[in-house]
């Protein structure tokens, strides 16, 4: 599905991302966790497509595709889904609107016809139920308004919409009393099958308990320095991330 | 350099074959005559003018405009296609002369009077002129000099006028250069109510020149609902005034929809002169390319007890400039009045230039006025959201330019007329994206 190799990346000429390796299968839920400045959402930008960042070194292959050569646009039609750490309010844009342009966007690279209104509606409801997200929020501009927990169902709801190959949860935690993280959960784990893939970026463990992932990944200095299961998780929750900033640049467990 | 006084047309001249026309009424020979001496005297107005500093009228000054027009026929079907509304009664004046036969107002509500100006102009001794001052703005004398053309509307007292009303102004470009200098009358009895719509559009991208005042009148509780869509060839020129006076407990709700003309210039002008009365002053402008385009307002609130509310947005694109000056009056004994006036602005390029000029004057001191004004660029995390949600970026781009334009359109009541207002707005929206 997806294989990152050597990855460096740069903001303003300084380097953020040192040489990222990772592969993620078909199915796999791969979590990336690490303290602040550890280069998290960089990746996550880099992977969507976000303008502003400078590829030194590396490639990134997206089903046998330069990831890195395609447009935002392009790499959203071919299944690469962000869900935004902090969501955009767009007003005068009602989320209805948002929602079918994004999956006629899909629909068109994929050679399918719009969906007929009706067809659309059906489709959306049923999706909505998945997020416990009330009707109204379709007539209402994009977030605007929305409060944390609404903001990252809505997330949620475009990625059940438009059935991503490979989705990437930014820090989709940040923000979410208890409740909201549950829904917001049990929606990305229904989301959850053997061809997708999910890369889950989180600074908390909190969130890992209620969407399990297969791997777990220490992100430090823009690299990878420590991989594991899910009790790697449990370990730094217990430890803290003061330790890997001790571990010796370059090494990758 | 030449002066703005040395025209290439010569209007004065045409005025003069006008006065002189047999079976002109005295009346109108003296209104054109004064109206000429006027012109003669201070011409057109020159940049050094405060209202004009934003504005010139240099390239205008220099083109030969025509008045004589050839005669020339349309198909029903083309009036069709340009007319916002299928269902209305439908006044069509063409090249500057009236049309019977495109025109649908031979099956009036009663109660409304519809007429053209060529066909009613003598019975107007009265009302013609009474909402507009010959000195005050630059260019009413030459209006009232030459005005040939207009519609004249009148709803009787407590009538309610089901249909909308919409005047076309249709430029064929069958005549080279021709100017048109049009007067629309608009009065409304007490308690009376329509909804009337200017629409101004050229046929082809050609040169000419649309000259309009219109006048309204809103006795007691009258209630105006008036559109005005301006879609002239983006080398045409269009210099209108609007001006209205309200009596108490009236409503005049009225929406600028400035897109086409190489040089655009509106002078709106609503006096509150009853208690209760109220303005809703909307306007939208999208420019691109060599367009300039400049919305003067003025609001008076005269009496106390009034209110005002203005919103004016504008989306620049190309090398094209944009004015706003609005000016919200606040008179001495206008206490209690509740006025509010924004002006924002979306600049979609890095050659276009916006001069926005909010303006309030307050004699009152038991008032409550708000006024604001934005200038602003797409925004970045928005159009990338919509990328990654696999827009692409003249979508995305557009979307969110029609999004910034959307909340004029969304303040029009009239279901059927936003619907059509939002089709024309969205099919003007750039297509193409600037890249960084």
């Amino acid at each position: 599905m997806l294989e990152i190799k050597n990855l460096h990346a740069s903001v303003d000429g300084k380097e953020i991302l040192r040489g990222i390796n990772l592969t993620v299968n078909a199915g796999e839920v791969h979590a990336i966790m690490g303290p602040n400045g550890a280069g998290k959402s960089t990746l996550s930008n880099v992977l969507a497509g976000r303008d502003g960042y400078e590829i030194t070194q590396g490639e990134v292959i997206y089903k046998n595709e330069n990831l890195l050569a395609l447009e935002a646009e392009e790499r959203a039609q071919r299944g690469v889904f962000l869900a935004f750490q902090y969501p955009v309010e767009i007003p005068g844009v009602s989320n209805i609107y948002l929602l079918k342009a994004a999956l006629n966007a899909v629909r068109k690279y994929q050679g399918l016809d719009e969906l007929d209104a009706i067809d659309f509606l059906t489709l959306v409801r049923s999706k909505m139920e998945l997020v416990k997200m009330d009707e109204q929020f379709l007539h209402r501009s994009v977030n605007e308004g929305f409060s944390g927990g609404e903001k990252k169902r809505n997330e949620i709801l475009q990625m059940a919409l438009l059935e991503p190959s490979l989705a990437i949860l930014d820090e989709t935690d940040s923000g979410l009393d208890i409740d909201a993280l549950k829904i917001v959960s049990e929606g990305v784990n229904a989301l959850r099958s053997q061809q997708r893939s999910i890369i889950m970026i989180t600074h908390y463990q909190r969130l890992l308990d209620y969407i399990v992932p297969d791997f777990v990944h220490v992100l430090s200095k823009g690299q990878i320095v420590k991989s594991g299961d899910k009790e790697l998780a449990k370990e730094l929750e217990k430890t803290g991330y003061s330790w890997v900033d001790e571990q010796p640049e370059g090494v990758s467990a | 350099m030449k002066q703005l006084s040395e025209l290439a047309t010569p209007f004065a001249s045409v005025a003069e074959a006008l006065i002189a026309a047999e079976g002109t009424a005295p009346w109108l020979k003296k209104r054109r005559q004064d109206a000429l001496t006027q012109f003669n005297m201070f011409s057109l107005p020159a940049k050094k003018e405060e209202d004009w500093k934003y504005t010139s009228l240099w390239d205008f000054s220099q083109q030969i405009f025509n008045h004589h027009t050839e005669s020339v026929e349309i198909a029903a079907d083309e009036v069709d296609s340009v007319a916002l509304l299928h269902d209305a009664y439908r006044v069509v004046i063409v090249d500057g002369v009236f049309s019977e036969e495109l025109s649908d107002i031979d099956a009036l509500q009663s109660g409304l009077c519809i007429t053209a100006l060529s066909e009613s102009v003598d019975q107007l001794e009265h009302s013609l002129g009474q909402q507009t001052e010959l000195t005050k703005v630059g260019l009413n004398a030459l209006n009232t000099m030459l005005m040939s053309e207009g519609v004249v509307i009148s709803v009787d007292s407590a009538i309610e006028i089901e249909k909308t009303i919409e005047i076309i102004v249709i430029n064929t470009g069958n005549t080279a250069n021709l100017a048109t200098h049009l007067r629309h009358k608009i009065e409304l009895e007490t308690g009376a109510k329509a909804t009337v719509i200017e629409h101004y559009v050229g046929l082809t991208q050609d040169s000419y020149f649309t000259d309009v005042v219109t006048e309204v009148n809103l006795a007691e509780r009258a209630e105006l609902t008036h559109y005005k869509l301006q879609q002239e060839s983006n080398n045409a020129f269009h210099i209108a005034t609007l001006a209205a006076h309200l009596a108490q407990a009236s409503h005049w709700l009225t929406n600028n929809i400035s897109l086409g003309a190489k040089l655009a210039r509106n002078d709106i002008h609503s006096q509150l002169l009853g208690e209760q009365s109220h303005v809703t002053m909307d306007g939208l402008y999208l420019v691109d390319g060599e367009q300039h385009v400049d919305n003067h307002t003025r609001i008076d609130h005269a009496v106390p007890n009034t209110t005002s509310d203005e919103l004016y947005k504008g989306v620049l694109d190309g090398n094209s400039h944009a004015v706003f000056n609005g000016k919200v009056m606040v008179h001495k004994d206008a206490q209690k009045t509740d006025a509010n006036q924004s002006n924002r602005n979306l600049l979609l390029s890095r050659g276009c230039e916006i001069d926005s000029k909010p303006e309030m004057e307050i004699y009152a001191d038991d008032v409550k006025c708000g006024h604001g004004s934005a200038i602003g660029q797409l925004d970045e995390d928005q159009l990338f959201f919509l990328r990654a949600r696999g827009l692409d970026e003249v979508s995305a781009r557009s979307l969110l330019t029609y999004a910034f334009a959307v909340d004029v359109l969304t303040r029009i009541p009239n279901h059927t007329i936003r619907e059509a207002l939002a089709k024309v707005v969205e099919q003007r929206l750039p297509k193409t994206g600037e890249k960084e």
